[in-house]
């Protein structure tokens, strides 16, 4: 399992909002293992909701560090709150949207919005449907930790997300 | 890769569970979290915990409980290859809904060198999260029915 | 909310809001003499989202309530060194303490004046206070 939850940016007002989408598809590993099929019950393939607080947080971590033009290190530092109500099965497509909360120097809140495609079973295409809010906040590592050992090179804002980056337009923000 | 945060039960009651993930470099996505400062991802202790209330609250007949609701849940030290979380997961009480509330944290445990130090344990992970049934909705919008 | 008609005890009760949803602390649990380190059991990171979370429950349209970063929980308070002596602070570092956390209450502090047990200075009251004070100014 490779460790990117996000499939693609769809939407993004600087230092406002941004939004992503995550396609879940049966090709990826771990939805056979969430869950298999036992003695009582067929396999169940649905999306981890911990997996959707990634999502959600890499969503939200890239809005927090265009902020400061990915000079800094932004981790998750606590879930405030999150709520999926509803399970997101193989075939279906994940929405975050993210939007700034608050920010300080130490470090940012935001505030997200989960929802699934429902498609339409006639030939119109559908809509989102919301199923859940995870609400985020995010340490500026530097400003917290200072002292500790950490490499000096931004890490967190790795090639994968610099790619996911390029593809929506937006390595001008990048340094 | 497996989607498995439980390598082992250490203590096992109706309403606690204590249980240990090895953080190992063979795992794969550590590779890309984070490339050049690998760290076991906070949203896997809380999978952890996860998998751990859920193997505690079997008992109540539903084997297949998922993660509903997190509530002020912090991370707090960072839990790398070598180390291990030592977890543990009480049910505090069932919600309106007939959800399952429960409490989780995690300790970090620098690997066998320190075994015998008396190093303070640092919390890794600690908030409380509600289980509840699966809930699978249609792909599609039902059709409107035609009388 | 109208701010100008807030009592203490409305603020006590927004307070302790706002406590219950970042700590995930029992109401029954957030007394005034609650200390947010020991009794409350709060983290660095906590202090954090209790800075957003009263900025945005006590600010209006008119007035916004913006806290800066270390007017509620002052950093580097053992930087200068004739502040702290044997681990104890100092009449100048009493003096910097209040002089910088108004809001506080440090009569019982005073009497140990202990670093490590400075962080027992924040207790719920003190917040209270921190809002009140800032409300009227």
């Amino acid at each position: 399992m490779r460790w990117m939850w996000i499939d693609r940016i769809i939407d993004f007002e600087e230092g406002r909002r941004l939004s992503a989408i995550k396609n879940v598809s049966l090709a990826e590993e771990h939805l056979h293992d969430h869950f298999p099929a036992d003695e009582h019950s067929d396999a169940q393939p649905v999306m981890p909701a911990s997996l959707m607080i990634e999502g959600m947080a890499q969503t939200a971590g890239i809005l927090v560090g265009t902020l400061n033009r990915f000079r800094e290190k932004v981790i998750l530092a606590k879930i405030v709150s999150a709520k999926i109500d509803t399970d997101v099965t193989p075939g279906q497509t994940i929405r975050y949207d993210a939007e700034l909360e608050s920010n300080h120097a130490a470090g940012a809140a935001t505030n997200g919005i989960v929802s699934r495609w429902v498609f339409n079973s006639d030939s119109t295409p559908g809509e989102w449907e919301r199923i859940g809010e995870i609400n985020l906040l995010f340490s500026h590592i530097d400003q917290n930790f200072s002292g500790l050992d950490f490499p000096k090179e931004n890490f967190v804002f790795s090639d994968n997300f610099k790619m996911i980056l390029r593809a929506a337009g937006l390595d001008r923000l990048a340094d | 890769m497996k989607f498995n945060l439980v390598d082992t039960i250490l203590d096992q009651q109706p309403d606690r569970i204590r249980t240990v993930k090895q953080v190992s470099l063979a795992e794969e996505y550590l590779q890309d979290h984070f490339p050049t400062f690998p760290v076991l991802p906070g949203v896997m202790m809380v999978e952890a915990m996860v998998q751990s209330a859920r193997k505690m609250l079997a008992h109540h007949g539903d084997p297949r409980l998922v993660l509903g609701e997190v509530k002020a849940l912090k991370f707090g030290a960072m839990v790398r290859p070598g180390d291990a979380l030592d977890i543990t997961v009480e049910f505090v009480r069932t919600t309106d809904d007939g959800h399952y509330l429960c409490k989780g944290s995690g300790l970090v445990r620098r690997s066998v060198l320190h075994a015998d130090s008396n190093a303070e344990q640092e919390t890794a992970v600690s908030g409380r999260f509600v289980m509840r049934p699966l809930k699978i909705a249609s792909p599609t919008k039902a059709a409107p029915t035609h009388s | 909310m109208p701010t100008t008609a807030m009592t203490r005890e409305d603020i006590f009760k927004n307070v302790q809001e706002v406590l219950e949803e970042a700590l995930g602390a029992d109401p029954e649990d957030i007394t005034p003499s609650a200390t947010l380190t020991g009794d409350l059991e709060a983290e660095s990171i906590d202090f954090l989202d209790i800075v957003f979370r009263l900025e945005k429950k006590f600010s209006t349209p008119a007035k916004p309530f913006k806290i800066s970063q270390g007017e509620l929980f002052p950093e580097n308070l053992m930087e200068n060194p004739a502040w702290v002596s044997n681990g104890k602070f100092t009449d100048a570092g009493m003096d910097m303490l209040r002089k910088r956390m108004p809001h506080v209450n440090f009569s019982e502090f005073e009497k140990d004046r202990s670093v490590n047990k400075v962080s027992e200075v924040f207790t719920v009251d003190a917040i209270v206070s921190f809002v009140e004070r800032k409300l009227n100014s």
